[in-house]
């Protein structure tokens, strides 16, 4: 089966190159969806902007650092209340915002000075926050605004603060991605190995790309410390703008988020001979293979197969006790790019679940060639899929779940399917073991919920009785 | 303290001062676009096409699906470097006619532009021209009107980015003077579907014809047997039209509207009235007057009722539960200034109100403001440009003792760390569930308000254990 033209998208059949449906004996060689290209304007896609990707997704998540957007309010009002990435510090990182509030006069004179302003005024307020990275936006890269040289100033007058600056606005690229790799390498370029921490175990590694999303990494934090692993630097869940000045020490990175994160372990290996290790994170399958790989690396073998042994002993049952009942269900993924490969393979082998489509906002070329190699085939891959392509998608395949954000899952609602939130989860978090019960957990709730049965009852009609759904005890 | 008390020592105080620091920390309020696109969802087949980055619409359309728990479709332009630097007003003419060409239905189309599209200055209105071209040469049986919308985010707020957008649109199909069709002009204002449903049964016990400009009981959409999708506005096409015909128009929100009522005056003499926003009960004692004067109407006696079913459960909380308590609201300035008016009704003392944007020279006009300095016992503050640091940090410095906050979740921890009873009102409210149903304006507002505020006090009075036991017998 060639590229897949939907009777939506005849008016822009461009949108043919993005559209996959896997076919037995195919291959990447012949089909792979385009990606990473600038997207059609009106057709309603769900990308965001550099500057989010580079804020909400990696800077944003740091617990100890003031984030300054140097642009209107609404950079800073739009990236706020959108994550769930609490930290173990009250959750500083999701509470605040920082912008300077560019006004008309500062986009006609500059708004260095009003920049400068800003940042004296967010230390002086917290005082006990001594970390910061500014951003530029849109408008203030349009006017040409030296951040960095505001940055050195203000460093300078207060020698006890460190300042990082990403300059990524908004209209650079065409998506997030564009803003993850702008960090990624800022960051290598001017901070690492800008300060030496304390290494208080010879297994050292820095765990890059996963973002504490309801708590992911606090609760990989329990394996590396029962496998005596230290991690210098988390990139970002959780993290510290300190440890990830130390990035430099480690002896590993390990990789979950390749597409958003992998830009620094490559310079890591360049610069510092660092090896990279990719693993999956979420499933059973895949986190024994990561933790056997991490091990192996460190000859600890015998304790990665210990804390296997004694989590799968945990949690097993009570994952094949909703494999059972979730065998054959199909699911659609639209997420960012990277869970779609991290997910398909993991939730059909470890939940007997059919994945039948799966559409990414920023995943590039190479996060394709991954999901196709691990999807199965009749699935549809679809690059920046937009709202009316949905639809028609959701008609020719029906899923039972659909992993999503919120709003997309408000409009399936009312086709009576259930959602659960593919980026900020329901209730997870859904990384590890543990995590993956919690998400087999919100998927059976969400495929067996009574509503969606009750939801397509209309009570005019004489033939139909409203049925009563039975639920075993979960 | 009491009020004899406060009466005796000195006269009360009501200041109206600006925040005193350049930068934000908490915005209280969005940005221009973003307010542009919330009236343009209100009109009915009418899809907003942003101009500027991919981020502005994004997070937007999350922000609506937050707060309404729906999905609303807003169309970007997805700004691109190459735009930036060789103008965007292409990628306006690609968006105009992908929208049209693959929604049949399209009717509406305002153009928003952003920061980044007004600092590049693309020449909107030369476009549209060139749109209108194109549109008329591809699709000469359809007439999809598009409205400029010049928001830079620079300026104003969400506020005032709606004020813009509902202008815009009504100028744009407003266009001549017909027949008189005797209806009413009703601008709401920024209100949630409560408040719409309240007043159209309101107009509709008093026998009043209103056009809603704009209605959005319809952001409380069904799931329905048959799956359809009916999240939009209820204004339509003709309902502008017609809003030129009018005996009058009737605005219930400076901020919000008013200036479409200014214009409807000047274009076509449709005589305008500014009433106050009718939070509490003198303000829509005020509103029904006005209307029954401007239409000839009676004011029946159902609403006689309803305002005395208001009257006797606010009469059971008022010098019981709420006297001397103090409070302080944030949130859009009609909302606040109409609670302040509000809370002084059932004897709350709101020593505290934040306004935001850049408005200050306004609100020093707003009548509303010194009908606050004229009745005020006690001190009050009013903050304009203010933010929500402003709030938190007057907390954490004793500055102001608080018995009650109201305002939206942006400002949810402010009340959870400092253990403070918080009511959400305005918008957004997305950390608790159902608010866009309940109505805040009219007596079965105020009545609705006023039992929040209790329930919410009385939840506090038992978890802190403060006098629960006032409640074993009420």
């Amino acid at each position: 089966m060639p590229m897949v033209l939907l009777e939506c998208d005849k008016d822009i059949p461009e949108r043919q190159k993005h559209i996959y449906l896997k076919a037995p004996d195919e291959d990447t060689r012949e089909y792979l969806p385009i990606a990473n290209a600038a997207t059609i304007p009106g057709t309603l896609s769900e990308r965001g902007c550099a500057f989010c990707g580079a804020k909400l997704v990696i800077g944003g998540v740091l617990k100890d650092t003031i984030q300054m957007i140097h642009g209107p309010l609404g950079c800073a009002y739009d990236t706020w209340h959108t994550k769930r990435y609490p930290t173990d510090n009250g959750h500083f990182n999701m509470k605040y915002v920082w912008s300077t509030d560019m006004k008309e006069s500062h986009i006609v004179f500059g708004g260095e000075k009003r920049l400068e302003q800003s940042m004296n005024e967010a230390f002086d307020e917290m005082p006990d926050i001594k970390r910061m990275i500014v951003y530029t936006t849109c408008p203030t890269a349009l006017i040409g605004d030296d951040i960095k040289a505001v940055a050195k100033k203000v460093m300078k007058e207060r020698p006890d603060v460190d300042i990082f600056t990403v300059e990524c606005p908004g209209f650079s690229g065409v998506s997030q991605s564009k803003g993850h790799h702008v960090l990624n390498i800022g960051w290598i370029n001017e901070k690492v190995e800008t300060l030496e921490k304390e290494i208080t175990s010879e297994y050292t590694m820095n765990f890059i790309g996963d973002f504490n999303i309801q708590g992911d990494t606090q609760l990989l934090q329990t394996y590396w410390d029962k496998l005596g692993i230290q991690v210098v630097a988390h990139f970002t869940g959780n993290g510290t703008y300190d440890d990830l000045r130390c990035m430099h020490q480690a002896k590993l990175n390990v990789v979950n988020c390749a597409r958003s994160s992998g830009y620094i372990a490559n310079e890591l290996k360049k610069r510092y001979g660092i090896p990279r290790l990719d693993i999956d994170s979420w499933g059973f399958s895949y986190m024994a293979e990561g933790i056997r790989k991490i091990c192996a690396f460190f000859g600890i073998e015998e304790r990665g197969e210990a804390l296997i042994a004694e989590e799968e002993a945990k949690w097993k049952p009570k994952l094949d006790w909703y494999k059972e009942r979730l065998q054959g269900k199909k699911m659609a993924i639209w997420t960012g790019g990277p869970r779609l490969w991290h997910w398909t393979k993991s939730v059909e082998d470890d939940l007997g679940i059919q994945v039948v489509a799966m559409s990414s906002k920023f995943g590039h070329e190479e996060d394709f060639e991954k999901v196709i190699a691990r999807g199965r085939e009749g699935t549809y891959y679809i690059d920046d899929g937009n709202e009316l392509e949905f639809f028609e998608i959701i008609d020719l395949v029906k899923p039972d779940v659909i992993f999503t954000g919120p709003r997309v899952g408000e409009l399936v609602k009312k086709l009576h399917i259930p959602y659960v939130n593919g980026h900020g989860y329901h209730n997870g978090p859904y990384m590890g073991f543990e995590g993956f019960v919690n998400l087999a957990r919100d998927t059976y709730n969400a495929v067996y919920n009574p509503l969606r049965h009750l939801a397509g009852v209309d009570i005019r009609d004489k033939a139909q009785s409203t049925p009563v759904i039975l639920r075993e005890a979960a | 303290m009491s009020a004899c008390d406060t009466a005796a020592v000195k006269p009360a105080e009501v200041k109206l001062v600006p925040k005193d620091r350049g930068g934000i920390i908490n915005p209280m309020y969005d940005c221009q676009p973003a307010g542009a696109q919330f009236a343009g969802i209100g009109v009915k087949d009418c899809i907003p096409l942003v101009h500027g980055g991919q981020g502005c619409t994004m997070f937007v359309r999350l922000l609506f699906a937050q707060h309404f728990k729906e999905n609303f479709d807003i169309a970007s332009t997805s700004l691109h470097e190459e735009s930036a630097v060789f103008g965007g007003t292409k990628r306006v003419e690609e968006g105009v006619m992908v929208l049209a060409k693959r929604y049949p239905n399209l009717r509406v189309i305002p153009i928003i532009t952003t920061c980044s599209t007004e600092v590049i200055g693309d020449d909107i209105e030369g476009t549209i021209n060139n749109c209108n071209r194109a549109l008329k040469a591809e699709f000469p049986d359809r007439h999809i009107y598009l409205a400029p919308v010049h928001t830079p985010s620079f300026k104003g707020s969400h506020v005032s980015g709606y004020a813009e957008c509902l202008k815009s649109m009504v100028k744009t199909i407003a266009k001549t003077k017909g027949t008189p069709n005797g209806k009413l002009n009703l601008i709401p204002g920024w209100v949630n579907p409560g408040d719409i449903t309240l007043l159209k049964y309101y107009m509709k016990e008093m026998g009043v014809d209103a056009n809603m400009l704009v209605d959005t009981e319809d952001f409380d959409s069904p799931m329905m047997p048959n799956k359809v999708i009916d999240t939009h506005g209820r204004t339509t096409v003709e309902d502008i039209q017609e809003s030129a015909n009018a005996v009058a128009t009737v605005s219930l929100a400076r901020y919000e509207g008013a200036t479409t009522g200014e214009y409807l005056k000047d274009a076509f003499e449709v005589p305008h009235n500014l009433v106050n926003t009718p939070y509490g009960i003198k303000n829509t004692d005020d509103m029904l007057r006005k209307i029954s004067e401007i239409t000839g109407k009676d004011i029946p006696e159902s609403l006689v009722r309803e305002r005395g079913i208001a009257l006797d459960a606010l009469a059971d909380l008022a010098h019981m539960f709420f006297a001397n308590k103090k409070v302080a609201i944030f949130g859009h300035p009609d909302l606040v200034l109409g609670l302040a008016q509000f809370c002084m009704e059932v004897e709350l003392e709101p020593v505290l109100l934040l306004i935001g944007d850049d408005q200050g020279s306004k609100y020093k006009k707003d009548p509303r403001i010194a009908e606050l300095k004229a009745s005020a016992h006690f001190d009050m503050e009013i903050i304009h440009n203010a933010d929500l640091w402003d709030l938190e940090k007057k907390i954490a410095k004793g500055e102001v003792k608080l018995d009650l906050i109201m305002g939206h979740s942006k400002g949810r921890y402010i009340a959870i760390d400092a253990n403070i009873p918080m009511v959400r009102v305005g918008f957004p409210t997305f950390d608790r569930a159902g608010l866009y149903r309940k109505p805040t304006v009219g007596y079965k507002g105020a009545m609705e308000l006023a039992e929040s505020i209790a329930n919410a006090m009385f939840a506090h009075m038992e978890y802190t254990r403060d006098r629960e036991w006032i409640l074993n017998t009420w």
